[in-house]
């Protein structure tokens, strides 16, 4: 056997798993979608694409949906444009620009759980952003932000932007470092300010710098899950249940495996579409 | 406007920023300092007591939760490491024309949402009797995609010329890969253990389906199920997030420079 063919042989770990753990399960849950099987009962019957037909009259799936777009769109606009501008400030090298960039970038480390269970007691009634909200003079929910249904999305959102910021903070700044600094004499020579070289300069050489931030945001955002089961479990109303907790919620809890898979494909769909666009804009930036 | 001036606002910024970053978790340390039933921290009522560790040690099993995540993601990180390092090996200097469709494999299951794949993994471990043992915390995690596409990225950058040399010198394929490939990798190594580690101390989604016992539970998952939010006791719950989350943090601040690398690793391939 010829040395390259032989040193192949070293990549079988990969190829078993992509095997086992990814296209079989992809395939696997695909068939799943097409059948009624129920956890308890142990068999299902196919029964073609009755599931998603279902699906999409279903409003409490619907809901997930929206919800989840509203999540994604609201959040990564936010997430991505104070992540710049912080790295920005960091990248002046203010004193202690080390300590601000280590120590944003904490929470992004920590278990969401964790971050999930310190929010609730501080978004609850009597917590401290809702007393600070009281001092301020605005006047939260009654019950707290996550016991009501104009608040609790957004809270969740809030506290997901400052969860994932330092760590998108840190990406931008690799970004920059990987400026040619002679690029910004001319800027220099010119006396421009800081807010000229960052429009004139920095921003501008950062576009493949945003689209895979914006990538990497995107893919972690419609699988938001952790903090909605410690938080709120898709209550009040529904109006924080998210596509993946529809799906925990049908599948696990509910053990109606066939509905909670076909709802698992779409959600895959609408990702690999959104996957797909993102990679066109980049071969596009790198062509160029 | 001058570049002194200039400094001092945009430290300002970054102060006050710093501090809403930092409240929270310094709010958690200090909470679970403070006598059971307290809903938050109160000047009038304000303590330091050590009753919720031993509350969380005792009689929540966290001692128990404390080690299955340390026994699982010490597991996953190590087998990661090895057969991430092969296969970035094997698909780095195999023969091309199968290597490179396969290593594209590895790139598009990085965009596959490992989320929509609960259902299949949580049947399949059911099926395999795996469903509650280690046995599904740990072999369905041992090759993570983006451990396979940083290490074939690491590999090609190194030069062949040693792995011939010994070829030459009859050393065989095993032989090579472990004393000559494997020692090279240290620093990409170092870069994919930590973040392995941390994703899987830090992980919930599966552990919790995956798992129905409180003997198998990770932090994350018993942490979350301990109590519920709504009627629990607060420093309890927040001693509790303290044991879970410290480790990492004091892991983050000695392994910064790593797990810095890391993550821009991915970003300067763009």
């Amino acid at each position: 056997m010829k040395t390259d063919s032989k040193v192949l042989l070293f990549s079988l770990p990969w190829l078993i798993y992509l095997a086992v753990f990814w296209l079989y399960p992809i395939g696997y849950s695909f068939f799943l979608s097409l059948t009624d099987y129920q956890l308890l009962r142990g068999t299902g019957l196919y029964i073609g694409f009755e599931n998603y037909s279902r699906l999409f009259s279903d409003p409490v799936f619907l809901k997930s949906l929206k919800n989840t777009f509203y999540f994604v769109f609201g959040t990564i606009p936010a997430t991505t444009i104070l992540a710049l501008i912080l790295a920005l400030f960091i990248a002046e090298k203010t004193p202690g620009h080390k300590i601000f960039q280590a120590a944003y970038f904490i929470p992004s480390i920590t278990a969401m759980v964790v971050v999930a269970l310190i929010f609730y007691n501080l978004y609850s009634r009597g917590g401290y952003i809702y007393s600070l909200c009281l001092l301020a003079g605005i006047s939260p929910p009654v019950n707290g932000f996550l016991q009501s249904e104009k608040t609790a999305l957004l809270s969740i959102m809030a506290m997901d932007v400052w969860v994932a910021i330092g760590y998108y903070v840190l990406i931008f700044l690799a970004g920059i470092k990987s400026i040619p600094v002679e690029l910004y004499e001319a800027a220099r020579v010119d006396g421009a300010g800081f807010i000229k070289r960052s429009v004139g300069i920095t921003i501008p050489l950062l576009k493949s710098t945003f689209l895979f931030v914006i990538v990497l945001n995107t893919i972690r955002s419609f699988q938001i899950f952790v903090e909605i089961f410690v938080m709120t479990s898709g209550r009040p109303f529904n109006s924080t249940l998210t596509a993946v907790y529809f799906i925990f919620d049908r599948g696990i809890i509910r053990g109606d495996i066939g509905y909670a898979s076909a709802a698992a494909y779409i959600l895959f769909m609408i990702m690999l579409v959104f996957s797909l666009i993102q990679f066109k804009l980049i071969n596009i930036r790198k062509n160029v | 406007m001058n570049r002194s001036a200039l400094k001092s606002i945009l430290t300002a910024i970054l102060i006050i920023v710093l501090l809403i970053m930092i409240f929270p978790m310094l709010y958690m340390i200090v909470l679970s300092f403070q006598k059971p039933g307290s809903f938050t921290i109160s000047v009038d009522d304000f303590a330091i007591t050590l009753e919720n560790y031993i509350v969380v040690f005792k009689s929540n099993n966290f001692g128990r939760y404390f080690f299955n995540s340390a026994f699982v993601a010490l597991t996953v990180t190590l087998g990661n490491m090895l057969f991430c390092a092969m296969a970035g090996y094997g698909l780095s200097r195999g023969f091309k024309k199968i290597a490179r469709p396969v290593f594209f494999s590895a790139v598009a299951m990085l965009m596959i949402p490992a989320h929509v794949l609960i259902l299949p993994i949580f049947k399949m471990m059911l099926e395999f009797a795996w469903f509650d043992t280690y046995l599904a915390l740990i072999i369905p995690w041992l090759v993570a995609p983006l451990g396979v596409f940083l290490m074939k990225q690491y590999i090609d950058g190194l030069p062949a010329d040693l792995e011939d040399a010994a070829r030459v010198d009859g050393a065989g394929e095993l032989s090579i890969f472990f004393r000559i490939v494997l020692p090279l990798c240290k620093p990409a190594l170092a870069v994919l253990a930590v973040q392995i580690f941390l994703t899987t101390w830090n992980s919930f989604l599966f552990p919790k389906i995956l798992t129905n016992s409180e003997d198998m539970y990770t932090l994350p998952v018993g942490l979350a199920l301990m109590q519920d939010p709504r009627s629990s006791d607060w420093p309890v719950t927040m001693a509790g997030s303290v044991v879970a989350a410290l480790p990492v943090i004091i892991f983050f601040l000695i392994f910064q420079k790593r797990i810095t690398e890391g993550i821009t690793a991915g970003a300067l391939k763009q």
